[in-house]
């Protein structure tokens, strides 16, 4: 890691030239309580005082709702091919916690088999972090993941009159040296960095007893009545799934042009959450009740990573919380697992 | 630090099939037929090996894509087989395709198959339930084919009604073999059958293989494990002797799309056959 530090009054011009040479995506004003990440042409557009986006960005970039996989010709001979896309991004202003986030998909995806998809979409893409505001429903400093330590070219940080810079990557490096002026840090910008991470942890407000979970949910995993209880209201509609950061579920569909002559694969993402997840030819569900969808789902982001990656597919990010339409709110459901089993 | 993946970059991504063509279609019963399938691509076609238990996915070009359990006898080379019962989507239109038909194929996936090599030099007990025969005879055809190597075999086969025995011409082959015992059982007998009544698991108590020297495979409906395990551990055999056949929906085949996935073992990757011991524990699994 490169630490360096960039003068507030040269920010603007920096930010301005990314803007021009780049494909730069950024946090933009939606309405009164949403940002969202999208092409940004002009600086004035760009908004990094930001605390809710729907959509994680990394994952609209690198995993899109829907993507073309393979497209094909049909007739005498049939004519298949991949189909692969990516461009040189810049990814601006995404926080700790979406940089977690795709760091975990990164190594979900370039597991066991590598998506090609996936990875050269990220090969391309420049990742420039910087912190926001925690929602009140945020608890991501529990999962580990409110502070990024890789996963980013660059990481700005907002300090008096200037950002301390963390470089990660040769390639973030060439983007500074190319486009603004930095300064080497000195034990008076460390000492306000500290303070300021300091106080910038001090704002997340929400405590989930996740140490004791890895166990505790084994414990709990066959009480039907305590996940009655916790799905009782779930419409099983899988908004949950759609605003994760993490969740990468996805079903693959044929789908053929008018003509019958061509034709692709797509890939779209699925939910966990809804009844069809588990369904296979022949009529057999394996997941057929929402109490036990949803504890899957808590199952999946807590624990079956932790065994796997030794990390937790859950960033904290808590936009699960705020999207669910019943109010199930898996922050509370960890401390009641924990209430449950502990005496 | 940063993004660093170690490519291998593919000519294609894991999502593009291989052509292939449905070279022979045979009729197993009014809801199961056999397809013969051959690659193409002559180079696809040599370099195309299988390990008993593996499966593809086969893709119906404008349909969609479907995991089929290999069948035919991993040493037969330049072609496979897939017994398919017409129970889905592709399924059904599989049903309805003709020889000559082209299909694409990627795989065969699956690194938990059958541990044919371990099985040498012990005995093997084969427990099918219903279409869980198919992904069986790969196997049971892998261990005739080098039947020396292999002590006793026992095949225990439950089906519905004597109409829906699958693979009924090779039954009857191995019984004339004299080397493979057979156990067959029906739930719903008609007049003509003298065969055993019930469910398969009925004919375990009366198996007399050493539990030390055994392998154990099983492979049949969700719903037929929990009483076979059970029967099995009463006659001692070996929880990480005893191997499974699991089957989940899945979209991908390479692990991705996570529909298949029990706690931390996928089926398409660490399975589909996984041994007992391995998933006893494992939540949901059985």
């Amino acid at each position: 890691m490169l630490y360096k530090i960039l003068e507030k009054d040269i920010y603007k011009d920096f930010i301005k030239a990314l803007i021009s040479d780049y494909e730069f995506i950024g946090p933009k004003k939606k309405d009164k309580s949403e940002h969202d990440f999208v092409l940004i042409k002009d600086i004035s557009e760009l908004d990094t005082n930001y605390m809710r986006t729907t959509i994680p960005p990394a994952k609209k970039i690198l995993f899109p709702p829907d993507e073309q996989l393979v497209a094909y010709e049909l007739g005498e001979n049939i004519n298949v091919r991949s189909v692969v896309e990516s461009s040189k991004k810049i990814l601006f202003g995404i926080n700790a916690w979406d940089i977690n986030g795709m760091n975990f998909l990164d190594k979900f995806f370039t597991t066991d088999f590598i998506d090609e998809n996936y990875v050269a979409k990220r090969e391309k893409l420049l990742v420039i972090g910087m912190d926001s505001e925690p929602t009140e429903t945020n608890f991501s400093p529990s999962m580990g993941a409110e502070y990024a330590k890789d996963g980013f070219d660059i990481y700005l940080t907002e300090l008096k009159n200037r950002y301390f810079v963390r470089i990660a990557t040769p390639r973030g490096n060439e983007i500074v040296e190319n486009y603004t002026k930095t300064r080497d840090v000195s034990g008076e910008d460390f000492k306000e960095y500290d303070k300021y991470m300091d106080d910038y942890r001090m704002k997340f407000k929400l405590d989930v007893a996740i140490k004791s979970f890895y166990d505790d949910f084994e414990s709990i995993y066959n009480d039907r009545e305590f996940w009655k209880r916790v799905a009782k209201d779930c419409y099983s509609c899988g908004s949950c799934n759609l605003v994760c950061p993490t969740c990468f579920c996805f079903n693959v569909k044929d789908d053929i042009e008018l003509n019958l002559k061509s034709g692709k694969k797509i890939r779209e993402w699925d939910s966990c959450m809804i009844p069809e997840y588990g369904l296979v030819a022949g009529g057999h569900n394996f997941r057929p009740d929402k109490e036990n969808r949803l504890k899957q789902r808590y199952r999946c982001k807590l624990k079956t990573f932790i065994d796997k990656f030794g990390k937790y597919a859950c960033v904290g990010c808590g936009r699960c919380i705020e999207a669910c339409l019943a109010k199930i709110n898996i922050a509370e459901d960890i401390n009641s697992v924990k209430k449950e089993v502990s005496i | 630090m940063g993004f660093e993946a170690q490519v291998k970059k593919n000519k294609n991504t894991i999502y593009v099939p291989d052509i292939a063509r449905i070279t022979r279609i045979e009729y197993l019963s009014p809801t199961e037929k056999v397809f013969k399938i051959v690659f193409d691509d002559e180079e696809k076609r040599n370099s195309f090996s299988f390990k008993p238990g593996q499966f593809v996915e086969l893709t119906l070009f404008g349909l969609g894509e479907a995991p089929f359990s290999i069948v035919s006898n991993p040493t037969n080379k330049d072609f496979f087989k897939l017994c398919i019962r017409n129970a889905g989507n592709i399924s059904n239109a599989l049903h309805r395709m003709v020889e000559g038909t082209k299909i694409g194929i990627r795989g065969p996936f699956g690194n938990g198959y059958f541990p044919y090599q371990k099985m040498k030099n012990h005995n093997v007990l084969l427990i099918a339930g219903g279409l869980g025969i198919a992904p069986l005879m790969s196997l049971i055809r892998y261990i005739l084919h080098y039947r020396e190597d292999y002590k006793e075999i026992m095949v225990v086969y439950g089906a519905v009604n004597p109409g829906s025995i699958l693979f009924k011409n090779e039954i009857q082959y191995w019984s004339n073999r004299g080397d493979i015992s057979l156990c067959l059982s029906v739930d719903n007998p008609d007049n003509k059958w003298t065969g055993e009544i019930g469910v398969c698991t009925k004919l375990i108590p009366r198996v007399d293989f050493p539990p030390e020297d055994t392998y154990v495979v099983v492979c049949g409906p969700p719903v037929m494990y929990k009483y076979v395990i059970y029967e099995l551990e009463k006659k001692k055999f070996k929880p990480e002797n005893i191997y499974l056949s699991l089957e989940r929906r899945m979209e991908c085949g390479v692990g991705k799309c996570n529909h298949c996935h029990i706690g931390d073992k996928l089926v398409c990757v660490d399975g589909p056959v996984f041994n007992l011991w391995e998933i006893r524990n494992l939540k949901e699994a059985l």
